[in-house]
């Protein structure tokens, strides 16, 4: 396929591929597009970039056995041609910042690594462990372990997957809501992993799916490694399972860069469950897109903790579908900024049958004067759900000058019988808080750190099991004692609070892509209302 | 024990007294309380400020030199001045006020006199300042000392609202801060396992289950549980100053024993108790070797028990009297 540069393209009907090149004149006027309720379609400009990158993952790929995969592959090099990279003038991307990725040279990881650079095996062998490594499923559960009779996990393309394609295919439909980093993945995932549990049964042990990014450049290279992971989970009818999502750097690549774009899928049916905790601890140099697609079938139950703390670039997009009535879903999410990063949050929950329960709570850290989190959380209760309970909370810690958070919570509801709530908050700690420990003799800094980490602790806590619950925490005060130490000021009772106010400079080192110290001065943080 | 007839001198018998004085209320050893006539005129030489206003000021002061074994002053306020941070507002226009080891004060004032400004100036709270005077705590000046330096040297507030803090259990702050303590006096720290062997006793000092340890610090609390906990944290550090502020603001009968008692527990010959509040209940608990009225940012009257029944029969109008 050719790269053509801005050529409109015409959407009302359809295009294939082989066709829109062909030399015919096209009409140099641009159609107007009906942006319907559903997602806004792009007038296409095929954007060069998006084009060369497209073109370059699709030769990374031999074409696959699987007409499923290679369908997949085809619809989305197609949305692709029209879908330009995006900007800060998209609404979707107005406060996330790209430019890392988009001033990179991309490389899709072609092959997948060695087996025995990767420490698989010494793992916690309670848990079933699924390693993924650059996108490539380096292992499968063999169906004699412990889980379950019916239950598969494993790659769409091994044999072993036979009786669960066709059910696969079913669920696997086009999905209406994606981006072009859907698209991408959608194009360049080289294998499915597939986790399937039928009807009725319930899945003790849970999936522990570890994402593992071996091939990385150093940092300032301008070099990202893209790996494009994708899972589907089909929970039919009454089954139940938990799912432990972990993306690291393996061995060495902690602070290398690379880009990991993954794609969850999730289709839940009636009466089910699912358990999804979602740990990112990747380098902070790296670049994390990932796209959570949720359905769910009336009386399901879905269930997301997530804490991520890594990479520079982190943006998760969560899309939740309800398909039927008296659905739940929980959602909570902890972000933590503390170097030079970007945590981004765009979540969006469709209801359009009656009587669904869910609570949101969204709760983030930035504790660098260039961190920067987004939230974006969109509450969509149509014209048919009627009686549905919604709740969403974000809190927003902002603990240094020129931190910045922005959030956006939104509702849109049409149904007129319902009980939605939506609340933010965004404030440095509590001074009360501080002084009734500094009161009882607990110094200034490690108050300021007991008090920082109780608030992420919140949803911290919410992830079900304690061996993640620990290694989060170890991994956040790990991170928040790396910043430097220590106010410049503390409170004298004579001076006055202008002059403390002065006295609170700090230095601002731009973080040395090390991932290691990051600079600045731990300084007393000014009242909000200085910044107003 | 002459000397306590002597009433131009404000010496007073130790404390520690094996057969408990007669003229004292208390038949506790430990618990002082003298009666104490109006002294009008401060005869000892060292450490009293004369007011030069209409409005005699007094204090209790300690003297070391006028006999009996020493009574080391504990808290030397001298003339304490304190605005509001944010408005510039007075409120404290001159306090002074010393305490010695081992004894009970109590302050009672009108709404608005700077009763508790006063021990938030203590204790070093962000939103007062202070514009003068000197405050001596063990010998070191206190002002200079940041809040947790100042509890480290022994000072203890309870506070009026203890605040919530969400997210840290009540044992891992007891454990910090009691850890904070000890690094200061040089002793290593404890482990959450010894810490709780330690914890235990004090637990049951203040009549509290042990099963709240597990909860967030006052998340949930009662006003009384709240009280309480601050009573138990003051058992846990030790303070050789604590000043308890309101301890018996909405407290019903029974809890306000449970704390008058543990208080009076961790009385010792060395350690002094400054209470402020209202009402004469607490002190018929707590007994008190001094009760002062505060008026208008400033002590206007010291006194003993009978000042406080002078007060209730005919209010603050009556204290105003010079």
């Amino acid at each position: 396929m050719s790269a053509l540069a801005c050529t409109p393209v015409v959407l009302r009907t359809p295009i294939s591929v082989k066709s829109s090149f062909a030399c015919q004149p096209r009409p140099k006027y641009r159609t107007s597009v009906s942006l319907a309720a559903a997602p806004a379609t792009q007038i296409g400009f095929s954007d060069p970039f998006v084009l060369q990158l497209a073109e370059t993952l699709e030769d990374s790929l031999s074409p696959s056995p699987l007409t499923s995969l290679q369908n997949l592959r085809d619809a989305s090099s197609e949305s692709l041609l029209s879908t330009p990279w995006p900007s800060r003038r998209d609404e979707a991307f107005r406060f996330t910042d790209t430019s890392l990725i988009r001033q990179a040279q991309i490389l899709p990881v072609t092959q997948p690594p060695h087996v025995g650079k990767l420490a698989i095996g010494s793992e916690d062998t309670n848990f079933s462990h699924l390693f993924i490594a650059d996108g490539f499923l380096m292992n499968s559960i063999p169906n004699a372990s412990s889980l379950p009779d019916g239950v598969f996990v494993g790659s769409l393309l091994s044999d072993s997957s036979l009786g669960i394609r066709d059910k696969l295919s079913s669920f696997i439909s086009d999905f209406q809501w994606g981006d072009m980093f859907w698209s991408l993945n959608g194009l360049g995932a080289p294998d499915v992993a597939v986790i399937y549990v039928p009807a009725g049964v319930r899945v003790e042990t849970p999936i522990h799916l570890k994402y593992l990014s071996v091939e990385a450049r150093e940092s300032g290279s301008k070099v990202l490694p893209l790996s494009n992971p994708r899972v589907v989970v089909v929970v039919e009818d009454g089954g139940e399972i938990g799912i432990i999502e972990e993306f690291v750097s393996s061995e060495g690549n902690e602070n290398k860069c690379y880009w990991t774009n993954s794609v969850l899928e999730v289709v839940i049916g009636k009466g089910a469950q699912v358990k999804h905790s979602y740990v990112q601890n990747q380098s902070f140099n790296s670049a994390h897109i990932k796209w959570t697609s949720v359905k769910q079938e009336s009386t399901s139950r879905y269930e997301l903790v997530e804490a991520s703390s890594g990479a520079k670039l982190s943006r998760h997009n969560l899309h939740i579908q309800q398909l039927g009535p008296d659905t739940e879903t929980e959602v909570s999410t902890f972000h933590l900024s503390a170097g030079d990063q970007t945590q981004d949050l765009h979540s969006r929950l469709i209801f359009d049958h009656p009587r669904a329960y869910s609570r949101q709570l969204h709760k983030c850290i930035i504790a660098h004067s260039s961190g920067q989190a987004v939230f974006d959380g969109n509450v969509r209760v149509n014209r048919y759900a009627q009686q549905t309970d919604a709740g969403q909370l974000t809190r927003s810690l902002l603990l240094e000058p020129r931190a910045t958070v922005n959030v956006k919570p939104n509702l849109q509801i049409i149904a007129d019988d319902v009980k939605c709530s939506h609340g933010a908050a965004i404030s440095d700690l509590e001074e009360a808080q501080l002084f009734y420990m500094r009161a009882r003799g607990v110094d200034l800094n490690t108050a300021r750190k007991a008090l920082v980490f109780s608030f992420g602790k919140e949803v911290v806590d919410r992830l079900p099991h304690s061996y993640l619950r620990k290694g989060v925490e170890k991994q956040v005060k790990e991170v928040l004692g790396r910043l430097a130490a220590g106010p410049t000021t503390g409170h004298r009772g004579r001076r006055k609070r202008s002059s403390r106010r002065a006295a609170a400079t700090r230095l601002n080192k731009k973080d040395d892509g090390g991932g290691g110290e990051v600079g600045g001065q731990f300084a007393w943080p000014p009242k909000l209302r200085s910044f107003l | 024990m002459a000397q306590r007839l002597h009433f131009s001198s404000s010496s007073r018998p130790s404390p520690s007294l094996p057969t408990p004085n007669p003229v004292a209320a208390s038949s506790k050893p430990n618990r002082l309380a003298f009666n104490f006539s109006f002294l009008p005129h401060p005869t000892t030489p060292t450490r009293l400020c004369f007011g030069t206003t209409n409005r005699r000021r007094l204090t209790v002061a300690s003297d070391e030199s006028a006999g009996g074994p020493g009574k080391k002053p504990l808290l030397e306020v001298r003339d304490l001045k304190a605005v509001i941070a944010e408005t510039g507002q007075e409120i404290l226009k001159g306090v002074n006020l010393v305490v010695n080891e081992g004894e009970v004060h109590a302050i009672m004032g009108k709404n608005g006199s700077g009763k508790s400004t006063f021990s938030k100036v203590l204790v070093g709270h962000p939103h007062y300042e202070v514009t003068g005077g000197s405050v001596v705590f063990k010998g070191e000046n206190l002002l200079d000392m940041e809040p947790e330096d100042r509890s480290l040297a022994g000072l203890f507030m309870s506070f009026q609202s203890p605040v919530e803090i969400p997210g840290v259990s009540n044992s891992d702050f007891l454990n910090m801060a009691y850890n904070a303590r000890r690094r200061k006096l040089g002793l290593p720290e404890l482990g959450p396992i010894e810490f709780y062997a330690y914890l235990f006793p004090k637990l049951e000092l203040v009549n509290m289950k042990s099963d709240f340890l597990n909860r967030n610090v006052n998340e949930g609390f009662s006003g009384g549980e709240r009280k309480r906990n601050e009573i138990l944290q003051l058992a846990v550090l030790e303070a050789d100053l604590s000043v308890l502020d309101e301890i018996d603001s909405g407290l019903d009968v029974d809890a306000l024993q449970d704390v008058a008692k543990a208080v009076n527990g961790l009385l010792t010959p060395k350690k002094s108790v400054l209470m402020v509040t209202h009402y004469r209940r607490l002190l018929e608990f707590i007994q008190p070797s001094f009760v002062h009225i505060m008026e208008d940012g400033r002590i206007i009257r010291t006194g003993d028990m009978n000042i406080v029944s002078l007060l209730e029969k005919e209010g603050y109008k009556a204290m105003s009297t010079s």
